[in-house]
């Protein structure tokens, strides 16, 4: 090994750990019990049990069609858009039963932000694109606001990129700054648990880097859900992994055992490559 | 196990098996020539011994390469994974064998001229005849993936290291009686220590072979019983 290598190499085992590990101990922000997910007669989800720990993130792996994004779209009841989906079971936000009837969808909605594969600005200004979720639900003097959607684009690293075109339209700016301004939007609403529904497949290799970062500043504040297409992502940015295949949950557990060591010889197949 | 989507992927890593194996059929075959060259005094073998270290080089070198540029394409996981680290590092101890195994063919030529004890000699012989054996059980067990052989391997280490320290004294004492035999001695030292750390690479390998399988490494202190650090012996009391 080179001189410069070897230093390259002492650095980086005296340096913390660039991504946390994870942390069991931490609280259990969403609990999922015997969870059972209905597309009409399609069952989507069977008898799925999870935890989500608070301030880290949880990637959600398995191929198309697992249930992955089913199973995330639960977490806000966004299926219930769709007269023909059911869910059975349980889903503990904060000890809360959010399946039940009596919860208010906009507030859940606002409690659990999402983010999808496509970024979906509005066709308004960028200010108001943040300020759109922040007016839904409080009214806040505009001097608040203004701070609010500053602070919002700043946790959403995107602040510098439009500070001086607040007013321009949101669709003018690329994929990756829109993404952005969607987690800005989501993120001015204060919600406890994000999901990411694969948030970077239609994004190049820099915006990509830009929202794993992105990522990785936000899960110090919130509770994070991510489904991706992407191994190494999942390995690179997740604390936890789940991985699924056809609607069960085959293995869960720290992302540094699942991609080195997996326990089932599914979630090995999947991982590797190797899956018929 | 399934073969991968990508046909390629598989090819990759099954040539990076391959190049293992020929890795550890030079280290096998020079490790044993080196110890006949010795016993027998037989430079010309020792100059072959020392001429296919260059090949071992090579394959070393070629199978990093590959490894480096396998991770760069296919960002192996998991097993695959564990398997290209695995075969980086059994590489790099196989290539310290062949070294160490020339080393010992240098310094048969080194003393090719000189009057030597065979009997002590006898005594490098055994070492390396069990160092020999560890190291055909550990590729054995890299090459069918077997955790109990492997660990069988890394707990016998500790012959080859108490061999080693009787071996030691031995000298030492051949020294004492007579100053003319300190060259040869020396040589011989260096020989059998020599041997000794092809035993240690040997166990690293076994370790290896562990953590390629099972994904972790051995708890606990490898069996050692090298007193040599602390061994004197007092002239006169011999």
């Amino acid at each position: 090994m080179s001189t410069a290598a070897a230093t390259a190499a002492t650095e980086a085992l005296t340096q913390p750990a660039t991504r946390a590990n994870a942390d069991s101990s931490a609280p259990v922000r969403i609990a999922v019990k015997d969870l059972n997910f209905y597309y009409g007669q399609f069952h989507g989800l069977k008898n799925v049990n999870l935890n989500f720990h608070d301030r880290q993130v949880t990637a959600l792996i398995g191929p198309s069609g697992c249930g992955k994004s089913t199973l995330l779209r639960t977490f806000n009841r966004i299926y219930s858009l769709y007269p023909e989906q059911r869910a059975e079971g349980q889903i503990l936000l904060d000890g809360t039963n959010i399946l039940d009837p009596r919860v208010d969808l906009n507030d859940l909605r606002a409690r659990v932000g999402m983010v999808f594969q496509k970024p979906t600005p509005f066709p308004m200004s960028i200010y108001d694109n943040v300020a759109f979720g922040i007016r839904l639900y409080e009214k806040l003097p505009r001097a608040e606001l203004d701070a609010r959607v500053e602070s919002s684009l700043r946790k959403a690293a995107l602040w510098d990129e439009v500070k001086d075109k607040l007013k321009q339209s949101g669709m003018g700016l690329s994929g990756g700054q829109q993404q952005r301004l969607c987690i800005a939007r989501t993120v001015a609403q204060r919600p406890e648990v994000i999901l990411f529904d694969e948030p970077t497949s239609a994004l190049d290799p820099i915006s990509t880097g830009r929202i794993e970062e992105l990522i990785e500043q936000l899960r110090n504040e919130f509770t994070i859900a991510i489904v991706t297409h992407n191994m190494q992502q999942a390995a690179r940015i997740s604390q936890f992994t789940a991985f699924m295949y056809l609607g069960e949950l085959v293995e869960f557990g720290p992302t540094n055992r699942i991609f080195m060591n997996p326990e089932k010889r599914q979630t090995q197949d999947y991982i590797t490559g190797r899956f018929g | 196990m399934a073969d991968h989507i990508v046909t390629s992927y598989d090819t990759d890593l099954e040539n990076l098996r391959r190049s293992i194996s020929e890795m550890g059929g030079i280290a096998e075959k020079m490790v044993t020539e080196a110890t006949d060259a010795l016993v027998r005094r037989d430079s010309a073998l020792a100059q072959s011994v020392i001429l296919a270290d260059k090949r071992l080089d090579a394959i070393q070198h070629d199978i990093e390469e590959r490894s480096v540029l396998l991770i760069a394409r296919r960002q192996p996981l998991a097993i695959d994974l564990r398997e290209t680290i695995s075969a980086i590092r059994v590489s790099g101890d196989l290539e310290r064998i062949g070294d160490l195994a020339k080393n010992v063919a240098k310094r048969v030529v080194a003393i090719s001229d000189q009057p030597v004890g065979q009997k002590i000699i006898l005594g490098v012989q055994h070492m390396s005849d069990l160092a020999e054996a560890q190291l055909k059980d550990v590729l054995d067990a890299y090459a069918s993936r077997d955790v109990k052989a492997a660990h069988d391997v890394w707990e016998r280490d500790g012959e080859i290291d108490a061999l080693y320290n009787s071996l030691f004294r031995e000298l030492l004492t051949y020294m004492m009686e007579d100053p003319r035999n300190i060259s040869f001695c020396t040589h011989l030292l260096f020989c059998a220590k020599n041997v000794e750390r092809i035993g240690d690479h040997t166990t690293n390998i076994a370790e290896t072979i562990q953590y390629l399988v099972t994904g972790e490494t051995p708890a606990g202190d490898r069996p050692k019983n090298d007193a040599s650090n602390y061994a004197t012996v007092t002239p006169g009391a011999a």
